[in-house]
C-alpha cells in the first residue's frame, strides 16, 4: 500500500546547549481495506544528528539569534534538505534560556524562517515531556506498565515527566542543572540566582571567586539532589522551595522506576564526561545523583537518548497526525499558535447553543487583547453520541456565535477529539457555504494548550503539534 | 444496562436455587435464607423493580402449587418478617437504617494494567474464572450478547423508521427468514412485483442510487441507517452529486445490487445493509459502493465501509465519508481493486 514521506526537523535551545535533529517520516493508512481510512506515522527515521554547540549569547541576557539560524542553515546543508521540505517539527526553547530577554521572539522568528511548517514551543512542562518522549521513556512505559519518571536534567533546569502505560500523569520543574554554578581554572565563574536564593538561610554562602573544591559546593550538590529525591518519593511539598520552578509535583501514584536523560545524563550512563568540554559541577551532580541511598531505591531504567533527548522529542515526537476524516479550508493552513479552549457539553441536557456561547465568551476573555478579537481553537472533548439531529443543533450554535468573526485570515477553528470532524464539517458546510472552516479531530487537547495546524498531506490528513508556549518566569 | 438485566437475572436465579435448597433442607438452614427473603420483601416494595416484581411473585406461586413446604416457607418468613419488624419498632433507629440491598456481582478486581488493555478491546478479556468455567457474570453476558445477535437476524426493521425515511419496500425471491439464510441466491434476485413496483417509481439512470436492506441485522439498520443516510445525503448535496430514489429491501443479499443497478442503470450504488451479528455488537451496518453494478459485475469491483455502530466508525462520520468516497469513484469511473489501479 502507498506510503507518504514528509520531513520533520528539531531543534533545541537550551540553557548550555543547542542542537538539532532532522528526520522523516512516513505516513501510512494502517486501517484495513473495509473501514475508513486511518492514516499513521509508520516510521521515523533520524536523518542528520548536528553536533551539540555552545548556546550563543550576545550578553548574558540576550540570545544571539543570528548565530542561531546560521548554525541552523549551516545544518540543513548537510542533512541535504532544505528548509522548505520541512513540513512539519518543533524548536524548542529551553532551560534557562526561555528567561532570556529575547526568548520569545527567538524561537517564533527562527520557526517562520528554518522550515515551512516548524512550530514554535516553550515552555518547562513541554519540556519534560518532550524529553521523555525523546528519551523513549515513554516508549518504556508503554511496554512495562511501571510507572516511570523521567528526569531531563540540561544545564539550568530539571524537568521531570512521570508516565504509566504511555501517558504522561504528571510533571515538575526544579532548578537543578549542571552549569548552575560555573567554575574558571579552579574558581567559582558564576553562581544562579536560584542558588544564591537556596544559600540565603546559610550563615556563611558560597561567592564568586571561591574555590570550586569548596566543601560548600559539594553541600550545594547535595542539596540538589535532595530535592530530586524528595520531589521523586512524593516528599516535597513546600510550594515556595526556592528549587522549585512552577508548579509542585502533579502526579499522584508512586514513581516506580527512573531514567534520567539529558546533558547531565550523559555522566550518569556514559563516560562521557570528559567530552562535556563545560567547567561546571554537572560531573559531580552525576556522580551524587548515582551514589544517592534513597535514589538507589529505584529501578534504574536507561534511556535511548541522553543529551539529546529533548531534540529529538522535539524533532520526532511532537507530530501528531489527525483523524482521516476531517474538513479543512485548505486555503486557511498553516494555522500557527492557535490557543485552545475546552468547550464542555452536558452529555444528558445536550444544551449546545448554551455551551458554545459560554465557552466563546469565555474564550474571548481570555484571548483577545482588548478589542482585538484573536482567533482560538473550540475544543470539543467529551461529545456525547450524537444524532443527525444534534450535530445540526451544534452546528448552528456554532455558526450564530463564530460566523460573523471569521474571515479568511481567521477561519472557524473546531478541535473533536472523537471522530465526529467530518460530519460537522460538512454540516457547517451545508448551513453556510462561504465560512472558511478548520475542522479536525481524534487530537487531545486541554484549554491553555496552543495548537499548530499544518498543511494538507496528499492523503487528506494534517499535521499538528500541541504544545504549550509558556516561558519560564524568572 | 445489559449489566443490571444481568444482575437481575443472577438474583432471580439465585433465589430459585436458594428456595430449592431449602426444600431438600430440614430446618436448620431457614436462618440464612431467611435473610435472603428479607432483601426478597424490600426488593418487592421497590417500585423501579416493580415489573420484576410481579415475574417474582408469579414464578413464587407456581412452585407454591407443586411445592408444599415452600409455602410455608414463604408464609412463615413473611410472618417472621412480620415479628421482626415489630420488635425492630421498639429500636426506630434500627428499623430506618435496614439497607435495601440489590444483589450485585462482586467487584471486578483487575490490575491496572489490565485496565488498560481492556479500554483497547471490546475482547472479553480479564474477566477471570471460576474452576475451569467463566464465571457466572460472564457466562451471562455471552448468553445475552448471542441472545442478541439472534434477534438481530430473526427482527424485522419498524414501519416506523421507513415511513420517516420516506422509502417505499420491496422484496426480494425469499419468502421467509429460513429460507433467506438457507438460499443467498434467492436474496440476490428481486421478485416479480419489486421490478414493477422500482420500475414505475425510481428516477431512471440516477448518478447515486442509495438502497437499504435488513439483511442479517435488522437491529443495524433500526440503530445506524438514519444518521448514516442524511449524514450521506447531506454530504453528496455538498458536493452536488445528485440521488435517485431511495428504497427498502426486505431480506436483500449484497449481490441484489447488480440487479438493481442493470434495471435503473444507476452510476454509484450505496447499499446500507445489516452485517451478520457477532458477539460485540449485534447492529454493525456495512455499505456496500460499487461503480456501474451490473449483472455479472465481479466481487472485485464492490467495495466496503464495515462496522459502522456506535461502537465502531460512528454513523454520521460513516454517512459524511462515504460521500466522498462516492465523489472518488465518479471521478475514476471505478470501484475496488479498478480504483486502487486507477489511482496509482
Amino acid at each position: 500500500m502507498k506510503t507518504e514521506k514528509i520531513y520533520s526537523a528539531g531543534i533545541d535551545i537550551g540553557t548550555s546547549t543547542t542542537k538539532m535533529v532532522v528526520s522523516s517520516f512516513l505516513l501510512k493508512n494502517v486501517a484495513g481495506v473495509t473501514h475508513v481510512p486511518r492514516i499513521e506515522i509508520i516510521e521515523k527515521t533520524v536523518l542528520h544528528q548536528s553536533p551539540i554547540i555552545k548556546t550563543p549569547f550576545i550578553n548574558k541576557e540576550i540570545i544571539d539569534m543570528e548565530k542561531i539560524e546560521q548554525f541552523i542553515f549551516q545544518q540543513y546543508q548537510l542533512a541535504q534538505i532544505s528548509p522548505a521540505d520541512i513540513s512539519t517539527g518543533a524548536i524548542i526553547i529551553t532551560g534557562e534560556s526561555a528567561t532570556k530577554e529575547n526568548a520569545s521572539e527567538v524561537v517564533h522568528a527562527i520557526s517562520d524562517s528554518a522550515g515551512h511548517f516548524l512550530v514554535a514551543t516553550a515552555g518547562p512542562d513541554l519540556e519534560g515531556i518532550i524529553a521523555a518522549k525523546g528519551a523513549g521513556t515513554l516508549q518504556q512505559s508503554k511496554n512495562t506498565a511501571k510507572i516511570i519518571a523521567n528526569i531531563d536534567i540540561g544545564g539550568g533546569t530539571a524537568n521531570i515527566a512521570v508516565m504509566q502505560f504511555g501517558e504522561v500523569i504528571g510533571t515538575c520543574t526544579l532548578h537543578v542543572g549542571g552549569r548552575l554554578i560555573e567554575f574558571n581554572n579552579g574558581i567559582i565563574q558564576s553562581i544562579s540566582p536560584p542558588i544564591m536564593k537556596l544559600m540565603e538561610k546559610w550563615s556563611n554562602p558560597l561567592n564568586v571567586g571561591d574555590s570550586a573544591e569548596d566543601i560548600r559546593v559539594t553541600q550545594i550538590i547535595q542539596e540538589l539532589v535532595e530535592i530530586v529525591a524528595k520531589m521523586l518519593s512524593g516528599q516535597l511539598t513546600d510550594e515556595q522551595h526556592p528549587l522549585l520552578l512552577g508548579h509542585l509535583p502533579t502526579w499522584d501514584k508512586p514513581v516506580e522506576a527512573i531514567v534520567f536523560s539529558g546533558g547531565v545524563a550523559a555522566c550518569i550512563y556514559e563516560d562521557e564526561c570528559t567530552n562535556r568540554q563545560y567547567d561546571d559541577i554537572g560531573e559531580k551532580l552525576a556522580k551524587s545523583l548515582l551514589q544517592h541511598e534513597q535514589l538507589k531505591s529505584f529501578l534504574w531504567l536507561k534511556p535511548e537518548e541522553t543529551a539529546r533527548a529533548t531534540v529529538t522529542g522535539a524533532g520526532t515526537q511532537t507530530t501528531e497526525i489527525s483523524g482521516a476524516t476531517i474538513q479543512v479550508d485548505a486555503e486557511a493552513l498553516p494555522l500557527k499558535n492557535v490557543p485552545v479552549f475546552n468547550c464542555h457539553i452536558d452529555t444528558h441536557s445536550k444544551e449546545f447553543d448554551y455551551a458554545v456561547k459560554t465557552a466563546v465568551a469565555q474564550a474571548d476573555a481570555l484571548f483577545s487583547i482588548q478589542e482585538n478579537r484573536s482567533p482560538f481553537a473550540l475544543y470539543f472533548s467529551q461529545l456525547p453520541y450524537l444524532s443527525f439531529r444534534d450535530v445540526h443543533t451544534l452546528c448552528e450554535a456554532i455558526l450564530k456565535h463564530l460566523a460573523t468573526r471569521s474571515s479568511k485570515e481567521i477561519p472557524i477553528i473546531i478541535v473533536i477529539q472523537s471522530d465526529y470532524a467530518k460530519v460537522i464539517g460538512q454540516t457547517i458546510q451545508a448551513i453556510n457555504q462561504t465560512v472558511p472552516i478548520i475542522c479536525i479531530d481524534q487530537i487531545k487537547v486541554e484549554t491553555g494548550d496552543y495548537i499548530d495546524v499544518g498543511e494538507v498531506l496528499p492523503s487528506g490528513v494534517v499535521p499538528v503539534v500541541v504544545k504549550t508556549l509558556a516561558f519560564h518566569s524568572k | 444496562m445489559n449489566e443490571q438485566l444481568v444482575s437481575m437475572i443472577t438474583q432471580l436465579v439465585m433465589e430459585q436455587i436458594g428456595n430449592k435448597g431449602s426444600d431438600k433442607s430440614s430446618h436448620e438452614p431457614t436462618v440464612p435464607i431467611e435473610d435472603k427473603k428479607e432483601t426478597l420483601i424490600k426488593f418487592h416494595d421497590t417500585v423501579v423493580n416493580a415489573n420484576y416484581a410481579a415475574e417474582e411473585v408469579a414464578s413464587s406461586s407456581t412452585t407454591e402449587q407443586s411445592n408444599e413446604p415452600l409455602i410455608k416457607l414463604y408464609n412463615t418468613e413473611s410472618s417472621n418478617h412480620e415479628q421482626s419488624y415489630y420488635s425492630a419498632s421498639n429500636d426506630e433507629s434500627t428499623y430506618t437504617s435496614v439497607p435495601i440491598t440489590e444483589f450485585k456481582f462482586e467487584e471486578d478486581e483487575v490490575s491496572e494494567s489490565v485496565q488498560a488493555a481492556k479500554k483497547h478491546t471490546p475482547a472479553r478479556i480479564g474477566v477471570g474464572r471460576a474452576g475451569t468455567r467463566p464465571k457466572t457474570k460472564t457466562w451471562l453476558k455471552f448468553r445475552l450478547d448471542h441472545a442478541a445477535a439472534v434477534d438481530a437476524v430473526y427482527g424485522e426493521v419498524t414501519e416506523g423508521l421507513l415511513q420517516k425515511l420516506d422509502v417505499f419496500q420491496v422484496t426480494t425471491k425469499v419468502t421467509d427468514k429460513e429460507e433467506y439464510i438457507t438460499r443467498p441466491d434467492l436474496g440476490r434476485r428481486l421478485s416479480d412485483e419489486a421490478k414493477t413496483l422500482i420500475q414505475s417509481e425510481c428516477k431512471k439512470n440516477p448518478k447515486v442510487q442509495i438502497i437499504i436492506s435488513n439483511g442479517l441485522s435488522a437491529s443495524a439498520i433500526e440503530e445506524n441507517v438514519q444518521d448514516v443516510y442524511l449524514a450521506l445525503q447531506q454530504s453528496l448535496g455538498n458536493l452536488n452529486i445528485e440521488i435517485g430514489t431511495t428504497f427498502y429491501i426486505d431480506k436483500g443479499r449484497v449481490a441484489l445490487m447488480d440487479e438493481i443497478g442493470e434495471l435503473l442503470q444507476a452510476e454509484v450504488i450505496v447499499y446500507l445493509i445489516g452485517e451478520r451479528p457477532g458477539l460485540v455488537s449485534a447492529e454493525s451496518m456495512s455499505a456496500y459502493i460499487c461503480y456501474q453494478p451490473r449483472i455479472g459485475t465481479v466481487e472485485a469491483d464492490r467495495m466496503v465501509v464495515s462496522n459502522i455502530h456506535k461502537g465502531g466508525i460512528p454513523p454520521l462520520e460513516a454517512g459524511a465519508y462515504l460521500g466522498t468516497v462516492v465523489q472518488k469513484i465518479l471521478h475514476y469511473k471505478a470501484s475496488g481493486v479498478g480504483l486502487v489501479a486507477k489511482e496509482g
